[in-house]
């Protein structure tokens, strides 16, 4: 290769160490600039075993820039030398301003070492702390809403029926479409599931007892409230969290209005409001379902299966399946409000937090029917 | 028609690192840009102002390429940014470096991470350099090597827009955009803020364009004013050639300066600097 095309050599004058830089240092050359001044071969290399340059020489160079500069710096540090100390020779005077401009911050360069992470037993650790004050804050939410609650119980000209009329339709009526259609395919695939069985001993006429109990008291309301765990929970914790960063919560705070009464209050209402109401529309899509698929592969005609549903379906199922939405809904609302409330500055906070409703309210739900089966076994329901 | 002054602009500088010629911009039926024209050269540093919708900021979306404009062209560093090859377009996107409003930090990475992120997208730096050079990064935009460690959250103000100038520097970039650089700062943090425009533009040759309503910013570090209004360039010039220019909108800008008491004029300061 020729001369003129080498980045860096190294001469000596009067008895000192002097590195020539030549050609373009740019940060885009940055790999192939730090292969030749110390990878093997390399002038410092070579040179390593007696001296370290106390002077560079510019007057070869067409453009540096500062992180070349910075390069150039480290790589003598690194080599023993004193960048402070380091002469700069027949530099351009833009080349010089610019190497003097680096090395007047090349101190504050140095590398801190990085806080090491926790290990596996102290990561335990701090996540079981974690949940616990997860928890520990939703019991206070919970506290604090039940209370709110019951203040607009007491006196309801304090309820925004606006916001809650707003939000009736946003988390009950959009809903209805996909909760009509996923319990409708759900029913039409419990009739056949079933239907395959009951087949076999020429119990055709028992898959709408089947159906009917298993749809009403509980895949109906546990389906439904999955959904809106994951519809509206997240809805509500996007909502507010993103209000919180805008600071339109510090203003209804400022304006003397109360974050939750305006905001958590409506919410909380509506979702208890319509999930019983969607559970029953779930009830009827998923009933529907079956009955049409026992009439096309059972040979129960529509006629014969709501005859048999009056038999087969007593009203307590009905009821139990209904009467647990509510419960299913507060805490859908809860940990969704309270998650969007405790979000912190930054907009990752609010993809964090909507996971952990989406989440949380799944669980939530599951673990409160496990609780309801266990209740109603023990009275006998 | 507003009088203007720019009368002996040379006519397509071979220097202009920013050529914006004829560009019209709509929304609707409101035309924000009417055929406006706008030049830079190598080592400028200017100050764009204008009222509230007179399309600063949209202009400086289409320069960076982010928003097509209606008609005309916008040439950045000698690329067409609106008809050039995804790949020259990218190779071009290396070369400046944007400062938004609010900083525009990544929130999932902390500051050092935000600062590498173009490092190692876009170069081969070797890897026990880069930890260095992202704290240079950072000492160049005046913060010191410790707030790397920093989420963005946890930054005031101040310190995100040095954070995201630290970003935008990255790269090395020839030339500098910054949306109201100084805005949201208290007095004393903005005025250190101008002075680093000033040293990066002096020390490291950066060419610097910034959207801002700083009357300090203009007078103390602006070499040229360019005042957008009516869809074109109302004057264009020195903050003095500015100032002169007959205008209502220029006059009452500069008037709302005149009438703090005892204002001392960083602008004459600065000047006598600079000659």
């Amino acid at each position: 290769m020729a001369d003129a095309q080498r980045s860096c050599w190294i001469d000596e004058h009067d008895g000192q160490v002097v590195l020539h830089l030549g050609g373009a240092w740019r940060l885009s050359g940055l790999s192939e600039l730090s292969r030749q001044l110390c990878g093997p071969g390399a002038p410092l290399q070579a040179v390593a075993s007696h001296a370290v340059p106390t002077a560079v020489d510019g007057s070869q160079l067409t453009a540096i820039d500062t992180a070349a500069a910075l390069l150039l710096l480290d790589t003598l540090a690194e080599a023993g030398g004193d960048p402070q100390a380091l002469t700069l020779r027949h530099f351009d005077a833009r080349h010089e301003r610019i190497v003097e401009v680096v090395r007047g911050r090349f101190a504050g360069t140095a590398v801190q070492r990085r806080r090491r992470p926790l290990p596996l037993l102290g990561q335990l650790g701090k996540a079981t702390a974690d949940l616990g004050a997860l928890l520990l804050g939703h019991v206070e939410f919970f506290g604090r809403t039940l209370f709110e609650l019951a203040q607009v119980a007491v006196r309801p000209t304090r309820l925004r029926v606006h916001e809650l009329f707003a939000q009736l339709g946003q988390v009950g009526v959009n809903a209805i479409p996909v909760v009509a259609l996923v319990t409708f395919l759900i029913g039409v695939v419990m009739a056949y599931m079933l239907g395959l069985q009951a087949e076999k001993y020429g119990a055709n006429i028992f898959v709408v007892d089947g159906v009917a109990l298993g749809m009403t008291r509980e895949f109906s309301p546990l389906i439904v409230a999955t959904i809106m765990a994951g519809r509206s929970g997240a809805a509500f914790t996007a909502q507010l969290g993103t209000m919180k960063l805008t600071e339109e919560i510090d203003a209804i705070r400022t304006l003397g209005l109360s974050a939750p009464q305006v905001l958590v209050v409506p919410r909380v209402l509506a979702l208890v409001l319509t999930l019983p109401l969607l559970v029953f529309v779930g009830n009827v899509a998923g009933l529907a379902g079956a009955m049409l698929m026992s009439d096309l592969t059972l040979d129960i005609t529509p006629a014969t299966f709501m005859e048999r549903l009056h038999v087969a379906l007593a009203p307590r199922h009905y009821l139990i399946g209904l009467g647990k939405s509510p419960v299913f809904a507060l805490f859908i609302a809860i940990i969704g409000c309270r998650m969007g409330l405790s979000v912190s500055r930054d907009t990752r906070s609010i993809g964090i937090n909507t996971t952990s409703t989406v989440v949380q309210g799944i669980v939530a739900v599951i673990l409160l029917d496990a609780i309801f089966a266990v209740i109603f076994q023990e009275l006998n329901l | 028609m507003s009088p203007t002054v720019e009368a002996e602009r040379p006519p397509a500088a071979a220097d202009a690192v920013i050529d914006v010629r004829g560009v019209v911009t709509r929304f609707g039926t409101q035309t924000v840009h009417d055929g406006l024209d706008l030049q830079v050269r190598r080592g400028e540093l200017v100050a764009l102002i204008g009222g509230s919708g007179s399309g600063k900021s949209v202009l400086l979306r289409e320069i960076l390429g982010l928003q097509r404009p209606d008609a005309g062209t916008v040439r950045l560093l000698g690329t067409d940014m609106w008809n050039a090859p995804e790949a020259e377009l990218a190779a071009t996107r290396r070369r400046f470096g944007m400062m938004f409003q609010e900083g525009a930090l990544f929130s999932s990475l902390d500051v050092a991470g935000n600062v590498a992120t173009p490092l190692r997208e876009h170069t081969d730096t070797p890897a026990h350099l880069l930890p260095r050079l992202v704290n240079l990064r950072l000492t160049l935009a005046g913060l010191s090597a410790e707030v790397g460690a920093k989420m963005p959250a946890q930054l005031s103000g101040g310190m995100k827009k040095r954070a995201a100038l630290a970003r935008a520097l990255a790269l090395e970039p020839e030339v500098l955009f910054l949306d109201e650089p100084t805005s949201g700062l208290d007095p004393i943090t903005a005025r250190a803020f101008d002075q680093l425009l000033a040293f990066l533009n002096r020390d490291l040759g950066l060419t610097v364009l910034m959207v801002t309503h700083d009357l300090d910013t203009l007078l103390s570090i602006a070499q040229r004013i360019v005042v957008l209004g009516g869809g074109k360039v109302l004057a264009d010039g020195t903050a003095a050639e500015v100032m002169a220019v007959q205008d209502p909108w220029i006059e009452s800008y500069f008037a709302s300066r005149r009438t703090v008491p005892h204002a001392a004029d960083p602008g004459r300061e600065a000047q006598a600097d600079g000659a």
